[in-house]
């Protein structure tokens, strides 16, 4: 068996459907401008529009157009708020297939790196088996919530963005920021569950919450012992983790903002071993995206401009 | 409560009343000392056993990424977990049996023949091959090694190589789950007369490697 492979390689039945991680790549990118922003989302609406067919998110697309992942990934998941079932179903999915991917990373972090040391080795088997568990919980919550394994389109991006060849940058990657952000959904998830009273998504949440801590700890310890005594191999896995970091970031979507769709989980990102310099840092990092208000406004004008052009009455934005 | 003398003095009419009482006398106690593996062979064996459990988890963890079947990557997270743990507790074993401090994390393959097997046993790639990944595993190195482990527990010393044993008999309960729950998969995956030559041809192929290597200690024919 070969060392290090792509995204692309991971393997997935039939239930399946893969997206192209352009959308992902964008969002990390799009400045704090609403024509930028709109003009972006015209362009790779051809993309996103072959990530939504046969699968459930295509009726939205037909009703919204490419502003439709804007829309999902902009507001926080509020009970009540209009398309709230959708939104939790599609956060639900991705964080079943968020799991998958990390469980496959930490798997490859076995078998890429042989040499590491056998305490980094114990601490990937046992992420293997907690995401495992993370697997199970989801597959299972997302049949909660009324969805189903493919029911969307997976974005391998999580993987394809962490899976570094150097252990030090593959834990910064894996461990800090994509199990990082995992503590910010998780706790985002959290709160709506005890708004809706149900004691089932809380609990198990919060379960998987304590587990993901214990795993951005393996990667706080484990960039440091691997760069103890190299500050340039430190620097580099602080860049790597920072380009990661402003991919989740979605667009500004998660953020230390108030109104942020998905909140900064700062108390717990601190237990689990970040300092308040990188917190600050990745607040700021975050900040660096569109404003909710020009996502908004982008967003209106995008709604506006499918609808008129595929005749859809504009009262369908609703 | 006892007249007599509490403790021995230093006259030879000085002894407490106390009975004689040997440990040999409890007739439930029939180990008797004396095995066929000595210290440094045992330490060697545990390497080996180390290097088995090692390996087999870093190439479950690769395969996690390239099976399609999700009820087979969430089953294996749990058994890579435990192969971890059995080998860090071989790795423990070690520095018991006079192999130093910094031991605990040496493995060693019972010669080239067995690592040249773990490789080839690893070496299935594509998600279509899922049968040949498993029964690498499940039906030819997994049964060996229980087989071995066992043989170890019979026949070395019972008082004095007490700590391997107990060792091997935890590994050896949670790997007969490893095998049974691989059985169930395999004969779910294999629901073709096709695929089941496939799985009967790959065990065939590794088991042959595995009697001319010797299996894991490189001794098969005293192993087995």
């Amino acid at each position: 068996m070969k060392r290090f492979i792509e995204h692309e390689e991971l393997a997935r039945d039939r239930r399946f459907i893969r997206q192209q991680n352009v959308a992902a790549d964008l969002l990390a990118t799009l400045p704090d401008d609403v024509d930028a922003v709109v003009e972006l989302f015209e362009k790779v609406g051809p993309v996103i529009e072959a990530g939504t067919r046969g699968t459930a998110a295509e009726p939205l697309y037909d009703r919204f157009g490419p502003a439709f992942t804007l829309m999902t990934l902009n507001e926080p998941i509020r009970p009540g708020d209009p398309g709230t079932e959708d939104r939790l179903k599609m956060r639900m999915h991705g964080i079943f297939v968020g799991e998958l991917q990390a469980l496959e990373g930490a798997g490859r972090s076995l078998w890429d790196f042989p040499e590491a040391p056998w305490e980094f080795k114990m601490n990937m088997a046992r992420q293997c088996w907690d995401e495992a568990r993370h697997v199970q919980i989801f597959e299972k919550l997302l049949d909660h919530v009324g969805g189903e394994v493919g029911m969307y389109a997976e974005s391998t991006f999580l993987f394809e963005a962490a899976c570094a060849d150097d252990p030090a940058l593959r834990v910064a990657g894996v461990n800090r920021a994509l199990e990082g952000l995992a503590c910010d959904v998780f706790r985002d998830n959290i709160e709506y569950a005890k708004q809706t009273d149900d004691a089932l998504m809380e609990q198990s949440m919060d379960y998987v919450l304590a587990d993901e801590l214990t795993h951005v700890r393996f990667g706080s310890e484990w960039v440091a012992e691997f760069c103890k005594d190299d500050p340039e191999r430190l620097a580099k896995a602080r860049e790597f983790r920072r380009e990661t970091d402003r991919r989740f970031n979605f667009g500004g979507a998660r953020s230390a903002d108030k109104d942020a769709a998905i909140q900064i989980a700062w108390e717990d990102r601190k237990f689990a071993g970040f300092t308040d310099e990188e917190l600050e840092d990745l607040a700021q990092l975050s900040g660096e995206g569109p404003s909710r208000k020009t996502m908004k406004k982008a967003i209106e004008i995008l709604v506006a401009r499918f609808q008129e052009e595929h005749g859809i009455p504009s009262e369908a934005q609703s | 409560m006892s007249e007599g003398r509490m403790y021995p003095g230093t006259g030879k009419d000085e002894r407490t009343t106390f009975a004689p009482y040997s440990a040999f006398d409890i007739p439930q106690d029939l180990r008797e000392l004396h095995g066929r593996y000595d210290v440094e062979t045992t330490a060697r064996r545990v390497r080996n056993f180390r290097y088995a459990e090692e390996w087999m988890m870093m190439m479950l963890g690769g395969w996690l990424a390239t099976v399609p079947e999700v009820p087979v990557k969430t089953g294996l997270g749990k058994i890579i977990w435990e192969g971890a743990k059995a080998a860090d507790e071989f790795g423990k074993r070690l520095p018991e049996l006079r192999c130093g401090k910094r031991a605990a994390e040496s493995s060693e393959a019972g010669n080239p023949g067995f690592a040249d097997l773990i490789q080839e046993i690893a070496a299935p790639e594509t998600p279509d091959l899922t049968i040949e990944k498993m029964t690498g595993v499940f039906d030819v190195l997994k049964p060996h090694l229980v087989k071995v482990y066992e043989r170890h527990m019979r026949e070395t010393d019972q008082i004095a190589d007490a700590p391997t044993i107990e060792i091997l008999e935890e590994i050896v309960r949670k790997t007969e789950r490893h095998v049974a729950w691989g059985h169930e998969i395999l004969d779910r995956l294999c629901d073709t007369d096709a695929k089941r030559q496939r799985r009967h041809a790959r065990q065939a192929e590794l088991n042959e490697l595995l009697e001319k290597c010797g299996g894991v200690t490189g001794d098969l024919a005293l192993d087995h």
